[in-house]
């Protein structure tokens, strides 16, 4: 049995017609194609999965298809408009915050949730804005250095 | 120190951008025409007799294309060390998780559903889940080996007994190191594709694309020219991505289907069927004169390969012996003993073996400066080999920054100080380590590192190795090396993807040596290009090439400078001149490595030695055993960073995985059957759980390596668990020997030293 779903994606509209047991994660990467969204537990423990729902992060991999239905939802695609990076991209590649980069789409929107909420965070608040974000190749300081470096930037 | 302008300058990783944009394909995101979903049926018991497998149930379920099993497969038993392998199991399965099926379908999900539906019937068998147990005279034997004995590594030099008798201080402990799970963030994963001629295009994360392919060509009867193996991006390995039974699997249901074959590891399959790291019990007996000289060291290892040896004799056999390359000991006694459990199969994982003995030896070795009451720092260096030296097994230390990497990590961390105003629950430890760049007894085939360079006409610099980045930054590394060579760019230079099709051979990224046998091997290539283009530009000037520079993406005449094109513009002209023939330069490096003396171990196994020396700082909460690491410093010896910045990265990520092993990361392991999975129940370092790392580069320039540069990648992690458990002893007192060292272990220590402090003031 199938449902119907709307979806706008990174500022598209989708429609389509799912079964209700698929995930919002599994519809990003296998109907949309939307591969940076990655897959590393399934389960909600390590934030490789990470997509913003109505500008909410969430673990993709634990939220419903269809509980998404009329939602906005971006992705590490729409992070990157036009082929213009975000500046949290471009702290984190500076910074060499990228090691193998399975985990670095769901650490760089969950980095620029912290960042639009808190735009001061101290060391502490950023490790604290990043514990749901597993990252077994960096030891986490690179990235945290990158963060570190948007702290109360002007644009 | 000699400037490059490429070469030891802080650049991201080339491929930074793709990652960051999310539009780098990893081996999960590879989708070809006509792909179907593959997934295992494995074992749920661990050690049975396979009566009889019924799949016709599964069969009928719709969207399955394909069951295979044993009977699909020729059934040659292989493996990259010993031939205990099937693609799946023959006659019984040996562990829980052992492959006993594989279905392909047009979903993940129908494939698990058919899964289900697989009926298979087993007999049960007796097992054995410890090592120790497992050797025992009566034991049921897994494989048809005495004992379950994998293998035995015996080393004797000088006279250990005589030895001890002489030294001041002798110190025997038994260790215990766990095992522990690579936990990169992309599980296991390939692409499998016979196309219709016949030809098996494998797409593999995988560290050893070249030798993987000589694996599963004698697994599936195939002549090695049919099968390429091509290496996309993965998501980390740290050791763990060598050989995998999942990639032979997806091979088998290709052929049968004629269909490519994505499989991917559940996170659950790859706890259960990965490749986790060799536990080993380590009984160690150090023996030291009075001022702190080293004499005698006896061990006896014993180590749990689980259900097939991969690599783990070969870990084990590190685990006995490569500390001696450390420090000048002049007796040794060493045993090693390999068994086969009923338990997932172990292997390699940063560090290989060398980790896990160096948890017990820096442990060691900070109980007997206690004795001696010598400050541990200077008892590593007044040992440690130094520039020049030849250890007791014929290793040539080309350079050796082991003093000074001590020296640095002393004054960075404020050792002396603290040390000095100690307070109860508060610690410092320090340890130290050696490990190789390469490793000729690991290599037995050949030694070496190759590399092609290709210049197209439009000065664009494609660069091919063998080797295989994981996420580390080699590719980078490989990129600056050949600009360097060239005086071009950096963003002239592309690596390309490892395919075994154009690609040299190469042994692949194992023991630290990428940067070192990668690095000398493009080099070479560059060179190789650099003399054509050279050659083509000398006509052009009418000079010959030796009054020739390439330099800041130009060539000129040396003593002329105005004389100059750009380096594109002589790459075409090389073209045009050349019936449209690319540059294409080709090179190749082999150290004077040996195999060592298969009794002996005599003789030099690596090009370059690494060293390095961490120092933790601790606090345990003696209310809950709580430890929390407050400042951490790492002083390795790297030849030469080749990109400084890649080189620190490498270097937090290996603390904080040696963190994690020393405080949390731990598979529990009941019956043969992990218990903990997941990311929930196997803890492992978050962001708030390590400190800033200190890291400091020692670069004494080795005259072998690219530059002068070592690997650094397994040194990263290998004195980590002994910094933290040093560090945890001189906090409260309490010696740590088994890993982890949680806070339940930490409690019940603490609670009977409480327990016995009351005892005494009862009787005083
Ligand atoms: S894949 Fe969703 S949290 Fe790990
Ligand atoms: S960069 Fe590899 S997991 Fe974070």
């Amino acid at each position: 049995m199938k449902y119907p779903l709307k979806l706008s994606v990174n500022g598209v509209l989708f429609e389509l017609e799912i079964p209700a047991n698929r995930t919002l994660l599994d519809v990003l990467r296998n109907e949309l194609g939307l591969k940076g969204t990655k897959e590393g537990c399934g389960a909600g423990e390590c934030g490789a999965c990470t997509v913003l729902l109505d500008d909410e992060p969430v673990n993709s991999c634990l939220v419903l298809a269809l509980q998404a239905d009329g939602r906005r939802i971006t992705t590490i695609e729409g992070l990157s408009g036009a082929g213009k990076l975000h500046p949290v991209h471009e702290a984190f590649i500076h910074h060499g915050a990228i090691q193998c980069g399975f985990c670095t789409p769901g650490m760089i929107l969950s980095a620029k949730v912290l960042l639009d909420r808190h735009p001061n965070p101290t060391e502490r608040e950023i490790r604290e804005g990043l514990v749901g974000n597993l990252c077994r190749c960096t030891g986490y300081q690179k990235i945290v250095e990158a963060v570190s470096s948007l702290v109360n930037r002007k644009d | 120190m000699k400037k490059y302008s490429v070469v030891g300058h802080s650049v991201p990783q080339i491929d930074a951008n793709e990652k960051a944009r999310g539009v780098a394909e990893f081996v999960s995101d590879l989708q070809l025409a006509g792909m179907l979903y593959g997934k295992i049926l494995r074992s749920p018991h661990p050690h049975a007799r396979i009566l009889h497998i019924d799949p016709s149930k599964a069969r009928r379920l719709k969207g399955v294309k394909a069951i295979v099993t044993a009977e699909d497969t020729p059934q040659i038993p292989f493996g990259p060390r010993t031939e205990d392998w099937n693609i799946f199991a023959v006659e019984k399965v040996r562990f829980i998780g052992d492959e006993v099926a594989g279905v392909a379908a047009v979903d993940e999900d129908t494939a698990e559903e058919a899964l289900d539906l697989i009926r298979v019937e087993y007999e049960e068998l007796a097992s054995v889940f410890d090592p120790i147990e497992a050797m025992q005279p009566g034991a049921v034997l897994i494989h048809d080996k005495e004992r379950n004995i994998v293998s035995e590594f015996k080393l004797n030099k000088g006279d250990v007994d005589r030895a001890f008798q002489e030294c001041d201080v002798v110190h025997s402990e038994r260790y215990y190191t766990n095992q522990v799970y690579q936990a990169y963030l992309e599980p296991m994963a390939c692409v499998a594709h016979f196309d219709p001629t016949g030809k098996l295009t494998l797409y593999l994360a995988t560290q050893i694309p070249s030798m993987t392919r000589i694996t599963y060509a004698k697994a599936l009867g195939l002549p090695l020219e049919k099968i390429r193996v091509v290496v996309p991006y993965y998501g980390g390995a740290f050791g763990a991505k060598m050989e995998t039974n999942l990639h032979l699997a997806a091979a088998v249901l290709s052929q049968k289907t004629g269909k490519p074959i994505r499989m991917v590891n559940s996170r659950e399959e790859d706890f259960m069927a990965g490749n986790p790291r060799v536990p080993m019990y380590i009984d160690l007996k150090v023996g030291a004169k009075k001022d702190g000289t080293l004499v005698g060291k006896e061990v006896k290892i014993i180590g749990g390969s689980g259900a097939r040896a991969i690599y783990s004799m070969a870990i084990v056999a590190t685990a006995c012996y490569r500390v001696d390359s450390l420090y000048r000991f002049e007796h040794l006694r060493t045993e090693g003993i390999t068994v086969y459990t009923n338990t997932v199969p172990t292997s390699c994982f940063r560090g290989f073996g060398n980790a896990q003995m160096t948890f017990a030896l820096e442990s060691s070795l900070d109980m007997i400066a206690g004795h001696l009451n010598m400050d541990p720092a200077e008892l590593r260096i007044r040992n440690g080999l130094k520039t020049g030296e030849v250890s007791i097994h014929g290793w040539q230390i080309g350079s050796s920054g082991l003093e000074e990497c001590v020296q640095k990590a002393v004054e960075a961390s404020g050792w002396e100080e603290k040390r000095r105003k100690k307070r109860f629950s508060r610690g410092i430890g320090l340890a130290c380590c050696n490990h190789v760049s390469g490793n000729r007894a690991f290599s037995r085939e050949f030694d070496g590192g190759a590399g092609i360079v290709r210049i197209g006409r439009e000065g664009k610099v494609l660069v091919y190795h063998g080797e295989s980045d994981m996420g580390q930054g080699q590719r980078t590394v490989f990129a600056q090396i050949v600009a360097e060579e060239l005086g071009v760019a950096l963003d002239r230079i592309e690596v390309a993807p490892v395919d075994t099709d154009i690609s040299p051979f190469g042994l692949g990224s194992f023991a630290t040596r990428g940067t070192v046998f990668g690095g000398n091997g493009v080099k070479a290539a560059a060179q190789d290009a650099k003399r054509q283009i050279l050659e083509v530009a000398a006509e052009i000037f009418e000079t010959i090439p030796s009054e020739l520079e390439a330099k800041e993406g130009k060539i000129y005449v040396k003593e002329e400078p105005e004389r100059n094109l750009s380096f594109e513009k002589v790459a075409e002209i090389c073209l045009l001149r050349r019936g449209g023939s690319p540059i294409v330069g080709t090179g190749f490096w082999v150290p004077d490595t040996v195999l060592p003396d298969p009794v002996t171990k005599y003789g030099n196994v690596a090009p370059a030695y690494p060293f390095a020396c961490q120092i933790a700082e601790v606090e345990v909460d003696t209310e809950t055993g709580h430890v929390n690491v407050l400042h951490y410093t790492a002083a390795h010896d790297v030849g030469r960073a080749i990109n400084p910045q890649a080189t620190e990265g490498q270097i937090h990520g290996g603390v904080t995985q040696g963190i994690g092993w020393a405080l949390m990361e731990d598979m529990v392991v009941e019956k043969g059957k992990v218990l903990n999975p997941d990311f929930r129940d196997y803890v492992m370092p978050g962001p708030l759980d390590i400190p800033p790392i200190k890291s400091i580069l020692v670069e004494p320039i080795d005259p072998n390596g690219p530059f002068g540069a070592k690997g650094i990648g397994e040194p990263a992690l290998n004195p980590s668990p002994a910094a933290v458990a040093n560090a945890i002893y001189d906090a409260i007192g309490v010696r740590f020997t088994e890993l982890p060292i949680t806070p339940e272990k930490i409690l019940k220590k603490l609670g009977s030293a409480l327990d016995i402090g009351h005892l005494h003031r009862k009787k005083f």
